[in-house]
C-alpha cells in the first residue's frame, strides 16, 4: 500500500513538471522557443525526456510498477476480504474488556434473551453468529467492499487509459467546403499521434463537409461553429448526416469527429492562355496577433506553388476577407473585426525560381526572385506578368498570358479525428470507483459482543463492542443498541 | 445586454459589495470575540455573517438572471461561489454539525480575500458563455469543483490552519514553561493529543473554557473536524474530475490529455488521496496529517489561480 501511494505521489511529483516545462505534445512552438532560448537546459530537459513527460519512458514505468504494487497489495487484501466474509463474527472469550461494555439484568430465560437479543441484531443489520449463551455480531463490511471496489477501479482505470491510449490514435482533418475528406495515413494535415501499439487500421471512412458555419456577437465573441457533413462509409455510400459543433462530436465506426478550427479557403486558377494550370481552394492560415489586437481583425496567408511554370513560380496571397473592414481599419488606424465575407480581396506577390520548401502551405523565397505584386478581388482575373486586373469576362485572354483568377471564396474546417478504445472501460471504472468511494469513507465497521448468564430467576446480560471508525458515533450507537436489546429481553429487573 | 439585464447586473454588483463589508464586519466581530471573549460579540457577529450570507446568496442569483444562465461561467462568478459556499460549509458544518463557534473569523478572512482578488482582478460583466463552456457539463463540473474546492479550502485550510495553531499552543502548556521541547517533534508521542479521549466530539467553544487554554476548540476536535471535511470534499473533488474528464470528452475528442488544468486537479486529487490514506492505514493524525492536508491546500490554490493565470493551457481563461 505504501509503495503505491509512493508510486502515485511521485506521478504527482511528475505532473507539477509536466506541467512547469512547455509540453511538445501540447505546445511544440513553445518548446522551440525554450530550446533557443536556453540551449543547455533544453538539451537536459530533452534528454530527460522532460518535454514529454507523459509520453517518457520513466512515466510509463512508474505507471507500469503502480499497477504491478496495486495488483501485489490488492490480491491478498480481497482474499483476505472474501474470508472474513464467509467466517461467521467469532466469539470472544471476555467481553468485559472492550472500550463499550454494558450489563442488564432481564427478567427472562438466558435462550430466550439470546434469541430475542439475535432478532434485534439481525434487524439492525448485523451479521450475527450464535452459540450456547453467546452471541457475536459484525456490521460495516461493506466499508472493505466499497474500498476494494475503489481501488480495483483504479486500477481498471489506470488499464483502460493504457489500452486506449496504447491502442488509438488523433489527428487532425482539414476539409474545404463541397470536399471530402477521408480517413488514411495520408490525408491528415500535420502528424498524427499513435499510441505505442497503433497498427495502422485507418477506417476509409469519409467526410464531406457541406457547409460551415460561424457566428459571433459583435463584440466579436463566438457564438458557435458547426460543420455540416455527410458521413460515408468506406465504399462511398452515405452513413449519414452530422451537424459536428463545439461538445458535439459526431461517431462513425469507432472514431469520434470533433469542430477543432476553422479558416478561409478561397479558390484560385491559374491560367496560361485558355489553358488551366491550377484550379483548386487553398486554405489559408493566420498568424497570431501582436497584443491588443484580436485574432478576427487579422487578414489570412496562404501560398500556390506553380512548379511547372518557368522554373518554378510561387504566388503569395494577403486575403482580407472583407473588403470594407480593411478600408475602415486604414481609416481609423484600428483593427476591425471580419466576421463575415464582404467582397474579399487578396495582395499577391509573385515570386520565380526554384521552389525548395515542400509543404504546400509555405514558400522559401530565399532563392526566388520576386516578379509582380498586385491586389485581385473576388470575381477577377489578373495578369501576372504586370499585376493587372479587370472583372472576369471583360476582356479576352490573349494566347500564352498567364493570369490569376479568384471565382470563390471558401471556408475551411478542421476536424479532430480520434479514436480511443478505452473510453468506455476508463467510464465504466470512473463510475465503479465513486460508487466505491462513499461507502469506504462513510461507513464504520463495528463488532458486538453479547452473553446472557442465568441470574437467580432472570439473566444477566453482558454486552460488549468497539468501532474500528467514527467511534464517538459508536458509543451512541452501542447505548441505543443496549437499551434495545434490554427491552426485547422482557422487562426491566434492574441495572447494574 | 438589455437595460433590464443591466439593471440585474448592478444590483448583483451592489449585494456583492454588501456581503463583502459584512463578512469584513463580522470576521472582525468573531477576532474581537477571540480576543475580549464577550458572548455579545460573538452573537453579533454571526447575525452579521448571516446578513452577509443572505446578500451573497441573492447576488448569485441576480448575476445568473442578468446573464441568463448558471452563475458560474468565469473566475469573478467561480470566486463569488466559492466563497459563499465557504462560508456556508462553516456554517453548516463547524458551526451546525460541530457546535463550534468560535473559528469564523478564520473562514471569513478566506472569504473575503477570495472575494476582493474576483472584484480587483477578475471582474466582467455578465455575457453569455463561450461555446466551449456551453455544455451542461459545465453545470456539473464547475460546480461540483467549486463545492469540492470551498470544502478542501475550509478542511484543508482554515481548520487544518486552526489545528496547527492550536496544537503548538497545547504542546507548549503541555511541557510547561521549564521544560520547552528543544526541538519540533521531540515530545511527539508525549504529548501527541488525546484523540480518542471521550467527548472529543463534544461542544466546545461554546462554553469556552476557562482555564487559560483559551477558546479555540481542542486541537483534537480540529483535527477531526478537519479530517471529516476533507473525507467529505474528497468525492466530490472525484466526481468533479470525473465529470470534467465527460466534458473534455466531448469538447475536445480525449477525457484527458495532461493540460494544466487536468494536471494539477489530479495533482490535488492525489495529494488528498495520500492524506486519507495516511489517517486510514498508517495512523498517521495530528501534524503530520495536516502537513500533507496543507501541501493539498497549496496545490488547489494553484490550481485554482495560477493555472488559469499564468499557465498556458485550454483551460486558461479569465473572461475575455
Ligand atoms: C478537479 C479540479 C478541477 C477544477 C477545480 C476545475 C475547475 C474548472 C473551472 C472553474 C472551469 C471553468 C473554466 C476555467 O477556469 O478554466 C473548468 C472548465 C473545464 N474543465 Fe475543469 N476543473 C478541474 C478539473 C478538470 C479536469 C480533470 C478536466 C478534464 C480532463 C476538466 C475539464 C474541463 C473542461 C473541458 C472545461 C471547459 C474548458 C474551458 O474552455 O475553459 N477539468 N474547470
Amino acid at each position: 500500500m505504501r509503495t503505491a501511494l509512493v508510486l502515485l505521489l511521485l506521478l504527482a511529483l511528475a505532473s507539477v513538471v509536466g506541467s512547469l516545462v512547455p509540453q511538445g505534445p501540447n505546445s511544440p512552438e513553445r518548446v522551440a522557443r525554450f530550446q533557443v532560448d536556453h540551449p543547455l537546459l533544453g538539451d537536459f530537459y530533452r534528454h530527460a525526456g522532460f518535454f514529454d513527460v507523459f509520453g517518457s519512458w520513466w512515466f510509463v514505468l512508474i505507471t507500469t510498477l503502480l499497477v504491478i504494487s496495486l495488483v501485489l497489495c490488492l490480491v491478498p487484501r480481497t482474499r483476505a476480504a472474501i474470508r472474513g466474509l464467509r467466517q461467521r463474527p467469532v466469539q470472544a472469550r471476555e467481553i468485559d474488556g472492550f472500550p463499550q461494555y454494558s450489563e442488564r439484568t432481564v427478567a427472562t430465560r438466558p435462550e430466550l434473551a439470546i434469541a430475542s437479543s439475535q432478532k434485534v441484531l439481525r434487524r439492525r443489520m448485523f451479521r450475527v453468529s450464535r452459540a450456547e449463551g453467546v452471541l457475536a455480531a459484525e456490521k460495516g463490511t461493506l466499508r472493505e467492499v466499497g474500498s476494494l471496489l475503489f481501488h480495483w477501479s483504479f486500477l481498471l482505470l489506470l488499464v483502460g487509459v493504457i489500452y486506449g491510449k496504447g491502442t488509438g490514435f488523433t489527428g487532425k482533418a482539414l476539409v474545404v467546403e463541397g470536399e471530402t475528406w477521408t480517413d488514411g495515413a495520408a490525408n491528415y494535415d500535420g502528424t498524427v499521434r499513435e499510441g505505442r501499439f497503433f497498427s495502422g487500421d485507418f477506417t476509409g471512412v469519409g467526410v464531406r463537409l457541406l457547409d460551415f458555419e460561424d457566428t459571433y456577437r459583435r463584440t466579436g465573441q463566438p457564438m458557435d461553429f458547426v460543420s455540416h457533413v455527410d458521413l460515408l462509409e468506406p465504399d462511398g455510400s452515405l452513413a449519414g448526416r452530422a451537424d459536428i459543433r463545439v461538445n458535439h462530436p459526431a461517431e462513425i465506426d469507432g472514431l469520434s469527429i470533433y469542430q477543432y478550427g476553422f479558416g478561409w479557403a478561397p479558390v484560385v486558377e491559374v491560367r496560361e492562355g485558355d489553358r488551366l494550370l491550377y484550379s483548386a481552394p487553398a486554405p489559408f492560415g493566420q498568424l497570431s496577433p501582436p497584443a491588443g489586437v484580436p485574432q478576427l481583425a487579422l487578414p489570412w496567408n496562404g501560398v500556390v506553388k506553380l512548379p511547372s511554370v518557368g522554373e518554378g513560380l510561387g504566388i503569395q496571397l494577403v486575403l482580407w476577407p472583407d473588403s470594407s473592414a480593411y478600408l475602415q481599419s486604414l481609416e481609423t488606424g484600428r483593427p476591425v473585426l471580419m466576421t463575415q465575407a464582404n467582397h474579399p480581396i487578396m495582395f499577391f506577390t509573385t515570386w520565380r525560381g526554384p521552389l525548395l520548401d515542400p509543404s504546400p502551405r509555405s514558400l522559401d523565397i530565399s532563392v526566388m526572385r520576386r516578379w509582380t505584386t498586385g491586389t485581385i478581388g473576388q470575381g477577377t482575373t489578373c495578369d501576372l506578368a504586370t499585376g493587372k486586373c479587370w472583372e472576369d469576362g471583360t476582356r479576352p485572354v490573349g494566347p500564352g498570358e498567364l493570369t490569376m483568377s479568384f471565382p470563390a471564396l471558401r471556408q475551411y474546417s478542421v476536424l479532430q479525428v480520434s479514436r480511443d478504445r478505452g473510453v468506455p472501460i476508463v467510464l465504466a471504472a470512473a463510475i465503479l470507483l465513486l460508487l466505491g468511494l462513499l461507502p469506504a469513507l462513510y461507513t464504520s465497521r463495528r463488532k458486538v459482543w453479547v452473553r446472557a448468564e442465568a441470574n437467580g430467576e432472570g439473566t444477566v446480560l453482558k454486552v460488549g463492542g468497539f468501532a474500528l471508525q467514527r467511534k464517538s458515533q459508536f458509543e451512541e450507537e452501542f447505548s441505543k443498541l443496549v437499551d434495545e436489546l434490554e427491552r426485547a429481553s422482557g422487562e426491566k429487573v434492574g441495572t447494574r | 445586454m438589455t437595460p433590464h439585464e443591466l439593471h440585474l447586473a448592478r444590483i448583483s454588483n451592489d449585494l456583492f459589495n454588501v456581503a463583502l463589508f459584512a463578512y469584513i464586519a463580522s470576521m472582525v466581530g468573531y477576532f474581537a470575540y477571540l480576543a475580549f471573549r464577550r458572548e455579545v460579540l460573538r452573537i453579533g457577529a454571526k447575525a452579521v455573517l448571516m446578513f452577509g450570507l443572505a446578500a451573497h446568496f441573492l447576488s448569485i442569483v441576480q448575476r445568473g438572471l442578468a446573464a441568463g444562465r448558471v452563475p458560474w461561467g468565469n473566475m469573478y462568478e467561480y470566486s463569488s461561489l466559492l466563497a459563499f459556499l465557504a462560508v456556508l460549509g462553516y456554517v453548516v458544518i463547524v458551526e451546525g454539525r460541530y457546535k463550534s463557534r468560535t473559528l469564523g473569523g478564520f473562514v471569513l478572512m478566506f472569504a473575503v480575500l477570495t472575494m476582493a482578488i474576483a472584484v480587483s482582478f477578475f471582474y466582467v460583466g455578465p455575457g453569455p458563455l463561450v461555446p466551449a463552456l456551453n455544455s451542461y457539463w459545465i453545470k456539473i463540473h464547475v460546480v461540483a469543483a467549486i463545492l469540492g474546492s470551498s470544502l478542501f479550502a475550509l478542511g484543508g485550510g482554515v481548520l487544518t490552519i486552526a489545528y496547527l495553531v492550536k496544537d503548538a499552543r497545547e504542546r507548549r502548556e503541555a511541557a510547561g514553561p521549564a521544560a520547552r521541547p528543544p526541538i519540533m517533534g521531540a515530545s511527539i508521542d508525549l504529548a501527541d493529543p488525546p484523540y480518542y479521549a471521550p467527548g472529543a466530539d463534544d461542544p466546545v467553544g461554546a462554553t469556552g473554557s476557562t482555564d487559560g487554554r483559551g477558546i479555540l476548540p481542542p486541537s483534537a476536535t480540529l483535527d477531526r473536524m478537519a479530517y471529516r471535511t476533507i473525507a467529505f470534499a474528497f468525492p466530490i473533488w472525484t466526481f468533479a474530475v470525473i465529470a470534467g474528464a465527460i466534458w473534455a470528452q466531448e469538447a475536445w475528442g480525449r477525457y484527458w490529455g495532461w493540460d494544466p488544468k487536468e494536471t494539477w486537479s489530479f495533482i490535488t486529487w492525489t495529494i488528498y488521496a495520500g492524506y486519507l490514506h495516511a489517517r486510514a492505514t498508517s495512523g498517521w493524525k495530528g501534524r503530520r496529517a495536516a502537513v500533507i492536508a496543507l501541501v493539498g491546500f497549496v496545490s488547489l490554490l494553484v490550481t485554482y489561480y495560477a493555472v488559469n493565470l499564468w499557465i498556458v493551457g485550454l483551460h486558461s481563461y479569465k473572461g475575455f
